[in-house]
């Protein structure tokens, strides 16, 4: 099977609309999942793991790892690309804000510009990621467009 | 037991680790990262052979990545760029290495700026990108 055959079935977007909103991805998390990533990513950070340590911290409680989230926000992107951000795309983002246990992370996000980049047609999304009202990470994708291939 | 390294002693430049880390995608990590994350998108599935892997299993060689600079545990993952250059195979061996590119104190919390490279086998490139965290206290 060739790189190109593994993407997902379906066909892709070839444009984007500026103010398209992507689909939303939710995911509860819990202790026993932030323990759960730890052991998949090798990151035993005590800040996560350990309540005792993460009770003299900057949060007084255990928070989820950031790059947990960012797993959450590639889940939708390719979703929304039908597995074409795997292949190119691109995030850039802060961590504005802890993920504790219980808490239900919203990932999401917009078309905000489509510009070229070198020599490529590309869609600049803002990132919106929240617990409740509360911003958990602030943010943008970049995304190129699917080329349509001439006969 | 492993001995951390100081703030002090972290110069821009510095590269880590020395030799180029071996990560191999294998279907243990992928699976792993897979359940963890909840994801059920059917693109890793693999049905007919070769199977794919998700790119932001990059969270998982980042952490080998980051534990080579030896920072002391309670340290703070503040900012993330990465971009995708390809898609990875599992059964792929990566090739990762990072630099400091930048240091500082803000809020008089002690920031490092690394960027970084992974390679496939092949030397191409696989992702890059820049992480900035929080260094933990130094013990």
């Amino acid at each position: 099977m060739s790189l190109e055959q593994a993407s997902a079935p379906g066909p892709r977007q070839t444009s984007f609309a500026v103010g398209e909103s992507l689909p939303v991805l939710r995911r509860q998390v819990s202790q026993a999942m932030i323990n759960d990533y730890a052991q998949a990513s090798g990151d035993f950070n005590p800040i996560h793991v350990d309540p005792e340590f993460a009770r003299s911290g900057p949060f007084g409680r255990t928070i989820a790892h950031g790059l947990m989230t960012l797993s959450f926000v590639a889940q939708m992107l390719n979703e929304w690309t039908r597995g074409a951000f795997d292949e190119c795309g691109e995030v850039d983002v802060a961590f504005i804000g802890p993920v504790f246990a219980d808490d239900t992370v919203e990932v999401s996000g917009m078309v905000e510009e489509l510009l070229l980049r070198d020599g490529r047609s590309v869609a600049r999304i803002k990132l919106i990621c929240r617990v409740g009202e509360r911003d958990i990470l602030a943010g943008s994708a970049i995304q190129p467009l699917q080329e349509t291939r001439k006969a | 037991m492993t001995q951390f390294r100081r703030y002090d002693d972290v110069k821009v430049g510095d590269i880590f680790p020395a030799a180029p880390l071996a990560f191999v995608v294998d279907d243990a990590v992928v699976n792993g990262f897979l359940a963890a994350t909840k994801d059920e998108n059917g693109l890793y599935n693999g049905t007919d052979g070769a199977r794919r892997a998700p790119s932001m299993i990059a969270s998982v060689y980042l952490i080998d990545l980051l534990m080579a600079r030896r920072s002391p545990p309670g340290g703070i993952h503040a900012k993330q760029a990465i971009r995708f250059h390809r898609p990875i195979l599992v059964g792929e061996t990566l090739s990762i290495q990072a630099r400091v590119v930048d240091k500082y104190v803000r809020k008089e919390r002690p920031y490092v700026v690394s960027e970084f490279e992974a390679r496939g086998s092949d030397g191409a490139l696989v992702s890059s990108g820049r992480i900035t965290s929080i260094w933990g206290r130094d013990q």
